[in-house]
């Protein structure tokens, strides 16, 4: 299949439809239908761009996107890459939100609402201890985690302002881990 | 009516900025949205975790599609939706162009190694949060524990926590054990 913006469009769609439990299926969905079917791009390149979307901020499956897109067919793949993934879930959350407040006044509803609400902090925990395998992997992760974690619980600070605060730990680690270096050549 | 566009936009523009590590790293910040404004609440906010949970899609734009839809309609989700995704597409476009030096960089290095623990603190504090603001009385503790320590034996899907939290949920409500 030809590469245009239809195209780049129509496959990320699908793979927006697919995007079931958050975004994290992104990775295996992007392999089989850009790697395996369609042969866009290899597998390393694929890899790459997801580990860089990790580490950039906001959403994982959309940074993905836009990375494979733009690799496509620049900004014009970018931008189809973008609009195909995040239209399934636009669509249906329309869908669902307009009957929303009417069907959560019902005591089925609300009851099944008490339980999901156990599986949604179950899905959190489980998420937090996903991050915590790939994150907290040395002494210093341990110290950055501990601080942030007190932060957030103990004060009214924005979470824009712990991330601030995170990169600042960064910087001063690594001014840190330069000296320390520099006084190992010495 | 422009005003509130406007800070729509701004507050998903800043999720879009400072949320580091998927999905669910935009959960403190609508956290902080439903405490400040008067958008949504955070028992609305759980409903929405739900719902996008069961719904295509990455979490992160379910939920500003949602923030926005209740606020104020289909244009209010075109502008969060929109607003949330548009740091991305600057940053990917910025970074694809310095890809090279970005990786090698010692001061990057340490940032990106700092942000990721920074993300999954945010996290545990919403979770530590929500369990003692949501309503679950001793028996929804219980269900909670029995589920994470199922998922040390084995790996669930997510509709399975979401579908038998679902049904428990229903049976004893309508035992009257939940007191709603």
């Amino acid at each position: 299949m030809d590469k245009t913006f239809f195209s780049v469009f129509k496959t990320f769609f699908k793979i927006g439809l697919l995007l079931l439990g958050g975004g994290y299926v992104i990775l295996p969905l992007l392999q089989s239908e850009l790697v395996d079917k369609k042969k866009w791009i290899t597998s390393d390149e694929l890899v790459q761009y997801y580990a860089i979307s990790t580490s950039l901020p906001g959403i994982i499956a959309a940074n993905t996107a836009i990375f494979t897109g733009r690799k496509l067919l620049k900004t014009k793949g970018a931008i189809a890459a973008l609009l195909g993934v995040i239209l399934p879930a636009f669509i249906a959350i329309i869908l669902l939100a307009s009957i929303f407040n009417e069907i959560v006044r019902y005591n089925f509803v609300k009851y099944m609402f008490w339980g999901v609400g156990i599986g949604v902090i179950t899905l959190l925990f489980l998420a937090v201890a996903e991050m915590w395998k790939k994150c907290i992997v040395d002494k210093f992760s341990v110290a950055v985690y501990t601080s942030c974690v007190l932060l957030a619980l103990l004060t009214d600070m924005s979470p824009a302002i712990i991330v601030i605060f995170a990169v600042v730990l960064g910087i001063v680690h690594a001014v840190f881990f330069n000296k320390k270096q520099e006084q190992k050549y010495d | 009516m422009i005003r509130l566009y406007l800070l729509l936009f701004a507050q998903f523009f800043n999720i879009g900025v400072f949320s580091f590590g998927g999905g669910y790293a935009t959960i403190p910040f609508l956290y902080d949205i439903a405490q400040k404004y008067n958008w949504f609440t955070v028992k609305q906010l759980t409903d929405m975790l739900a719902i996008s949970s069961i719904t295509p899609g990455p979490v992160g734009v379910n939920m500003a599609t949602f923030a926005g839809f209740s606020t104020s309609g289909i244009l209010g989700a075109a502008i969060a939706t929109s607003a949330i995704v548009l740091p991305s597409f600057i940053f990917v476009t910025i970074v694809s162009k310095i890809l090279d030096k970005f990786e090698s960089n010692i001061y990057v290095k340490n940032i990106v190694a700092s942000l990721k623990p920074a993300g999954c603190a945010l996290l545990s504090a919403v979770g530590i949060k929500l369990l003692f603001t949501s309503n679950l009385h001793l028996i929804g503790l219980i269900i909670l524990a029995t589920f994470v320590i199922a998922s040390f034996k084995k790996k669930f899907d997510p509709l399975f926590y979401l579908g038998v939290s679902a049904i428990i949920g229903i049976s004893l409500g309508y035992l009257n054990l939940i007191g709603i």
